[in-house]
């Protein structure tokens, strides 16, 4: 810590700035307005989420309750790695999934270096850039999204928000109510990399496979045909 | 970071000679403007957010002293270590005490151009201390022993094959094949698995501070900065204090220009927001979080004439739409920022006297204006700075001579026209037959490279006066 240099740097920093009182700041800050976002590409929120979620190179499942959504975990699994293997952070949302209906029971915890795949369950998902959100913490250690190959995300339908202002505005209560958490992660595809030669290769780091489970009574039964017509090839 | 800028027309002749690498350079200048261009065609409201996003970046430099007091408080709640850096040589010894406090050799380090700027690598590494660079980019070049050639892209001068060879010489891994780049890809991310791993402190960038609630925004598509962030025991955030924005929903909404500009994403695969060290009821994260905010020079800029240099993004759009930078590449300009934005911010954070032949360094063809997503107008403050630059005596001789006397010339109209209307039509003469010059005398610079096309007729004042003479003699009719 060196106290002269944040002196320095303050004074001259207010030497070059108004000064002017934090209400008035405040004031012009509010009349600013807010930013245009992206036009959603389908009308309802969960067909222009999961289209942006097949965009982003993810890929996309439905299902109805809880209990579909443990199979659809189930069957994603088996179709990818043979195996019922899955680590899931402490988070309340899934130590109460029906996992009984799916015949497998994660490991509840932070994912061991070497394992294949991680399940989180989402804060939000956000419609106009076909992202996940979720919060570091006993919920969802960050190793879970940022090791497995395999990422699995569970989403409720009625946390998908259609712009990133309304996610904050979601974040910020979450944050009057519970405090800040130390990491928000919006999460939009499989990690991925272009450095050498500009050619697209997934798996970077973490996972190259990213799976969106989208959960809720009201999704549309044709949202995932109509995400998929929207997303194209 | 050495500097090199004087040597800028050296190093762009040479690099113009490799003409594989040039073809490579055409090729990445022809694709990298279509995604960019792709993806704001499908945003469909460019204008309305980048006047937005500025609107904001000006009220943001306008109220900095009281938006730097706020984040810095947050920040502090949030159980930060807040650090002050006036230059370079500040910021790496503060980064290297907080390395020797916690006896750490080993440091992993996602992008950041910042560190870049201060030489942070090289003066770990003096004391003793392992630095690895984790972005795959940032990777390769270290490996190299060079410097990044573009700000997003940092080894996109270097070739599939040229990997291949590094790689095999780096990795003590035995044979093997290496022939895709995914297995190149694979290959660096089992090694630099274990460098996360065994880090004891992870070195970050920002690519914005929020006022309102002291976090800052980590943008990356490999996740590894996010890796640096949450694994290791200590983490260390190396910014500028230009970076902060009001509010989060500001950080987000220059996130919509900052991807599409840069890759033509809508967002990057990870958008991170950090707020410091773990919480009690938290498993994972770092102990101990430091922010170190540097100065070097911005608040110099911040009060002169090039303050709106600061809103840039570091998106790399500008270069990307250059034709100079497509021509000569990154490293002919010399140091850490090439570029028009290089050009501009290079003299500014250096001085003019090492780099003033990069403002020089452009065709004032005004696509890296058009295409800004700061809107930064980047040919006036280019040109801005090549008046600076004959101010200060910088320019050759020769050129301030010609400048004096054609400005001379241009404030003696009635000279002027009579020596134009010699010249041109004398030049229209001589290149009638073949309508261009292949040489031109005292402009062999300019045609070795091209013809110059021979002029149709007169001057156009002559064709001007012509014209409105035969106008007046049709108008009594």
């Amino acid at each position: 810590m060196t106290p002269d240099a944040r002196t320095e740097i303050l004074a001259r920093v207010r030497g070059a700035s108004r000064g002017a009182p934090a209400d008035s700041v405040r004031r012009e800050l509010a009349g600013l307005g807010s930013a245009p976002a992206a036009d959603p590409p389908a009308a309802d929120l969960a067909t222009a989420f999961l289209a942006n979620v097949l965009r982003n190179r993810g890929t996309v499942d439905c299902a109805r309750n809880r209990s579909e959504a443990v199979k659809a975990v189930g069957d994603y699994l088996y179709r990818q790695l043979r195996s019922q293997r899955l680590v899931a952070g402490n988070d309340p949302n899934l130590a109460a999934m029906p996992w009984r209906d799916s015949g497998l029971l994660p490991r509840f915890g932070e994912l061991e270096p070497g394992a294949p795949a991680a399940l989180s369950y989402a804060r939000l998902g956000v419609a106009e850039t076909g992202a996940v959100v979720t919060f570091t913490g006993k919920g969802n250690p960050a190793a879970n999204n940022l090791l497995p190959a395999y990422h699995i995300v569970l989403v409720a339908s009625d946390t998908v928000v259609p712009t990133m202002e309304e996610a904050w505005q979601w974040i910020g209560e979450e944050m009057a109510a519970t405090g800040r958490p130390r990491g928000i992660n919006f999460i939009a595809g499989p990690s991925s990399t272009a450095d050498i030669e500009g050619q697209l290769v997934y798996g970077a780091h973490g996972p190259h496979s990213w799976h969106v489970i989208l959960m809720g009574e009201e999704v549309p039964a044709d949202a995932l045909e109509r995400a998929r017509a929207i997303a194209g090839p | 970071m050495k500097q090199n800028s004087e040597a800028f027309l050296d190093q762009a002749h040479d690099a113009l000679q490799d003409s594989a690498k040039v073809r490579r350079r055409e090729l990445m200048a022809s694709f990298t403007p279509l995604a960019r261009d792709a993806a704001m065609d499908s945003f469909g409201k460019f204008e309305a957010l980048r006047n937005h996003v500025k609107r904001v970046r000006q009220h943001a430099l306008d109220n900095l002293g009281h938006y730097l007091v706020q984040f810095e408080q947050e920040a502090l709640a949030n159980g930060n270590r807040v650090h002050f850096a006036r230059d370079s040589a500040e910021m790496n010894s503060i980064v290297l005490n907080i390395c020797q406090q916690h006896g750490a050799r080993r440091i992993a380090k996602g992008k950041s151009m910042v560190t870049e700027e201060t030489g942070l690598n090289d003066y770990l590494q003096k004391a003793g201390l392992a630095v690895t660079e984790t972005d795959l980019g940032e990777y390769i070049i270290q490996q190299a022993g060079e410097t990044p050639s573009h700000i997003v892209g940092p080894a996109l001068h270097k070739s599939a094959a040229e990997i291949r060879e590094l790689f095999l010489a780096r990795h003590d891994l035995g044979e093997r094949s290496l022939e895709t780049t995914a297995d190149l890809v694979g290959e660096a991310r089992t090694i630099l698995r274990q460098h996360f791993l065994d880090a004891e402190v992870g070195i970050i960038g920002a690519n914005a501070l929020i006022a309102e609630n002291g976090y800052s925004m980590l943008v990356t598509n490999e996740g590894n900065g996010d890796l640096c962030a949450n694994l290791p025991t200590v983490l260390i955030v190396c910014t500028t204090v230009d970076r902060i924005l009001p509010r989060a929903e500001d950080a987000t909404a220059m996130l919509r220009l900052l991807v599409r500009s840069a890759t033509g994403q809508p967002q990057t695969c990870y958008t991170s927001f950090y707020s410091g060290p773990r919480r009690e009821s938290d498993l994972d994260g770092p102990l101990e979080a430091h922010i170190v905010l540097l100065d070097n020079r911005r608040t110099e800029i911040m009060a002169g004439d090039y303050r709106e240099m600061l809103e840039c993004i570091r998106c790399g759009a500008c270069l990307n739409h250059c034709p100079i930078y497509a021509s000569v590449g990154g490293h002919s300009y010399g140091w850490v920022y090439p570029g028009p934005m290089g050009s501009v911010l290079t003299p500014l954070l250096t001085s003019l006297e090492k780099s003033h032949l990069l403002p020089n360094a452009c065709t004032a063809c005004g696509r890296c204006a058009e295409v800004c997503p700061a809107g930064i107008p980047l040919p006036d403050l280019l040109r801005d700075l090549r008046r600076d630059e004959t101010a200060a005596k910088l320019s050759p001789s020769r050129w301030r001579l010609g400048m004096r006397l054609h400005a001379w010339l241009a404030r003696h109209p009635r000279l002027y026209h009579r020596l134009t209307g010699l010249g041109i039509p004398l030049l229209h003469r001589l290149g009638r037959t073949r309508g261009s010059f292949r040489r031109l005398p005292m402009a062999d610079g300019w045609t070795s490279q091209r013809d110059f096309p021979a002029p149709q007729s007169g001057t156009f004042m002559q064709q001007y006066r012509k014209a409105a003479r035969r106008r007046g003699a049709r108008r009594p009719q």
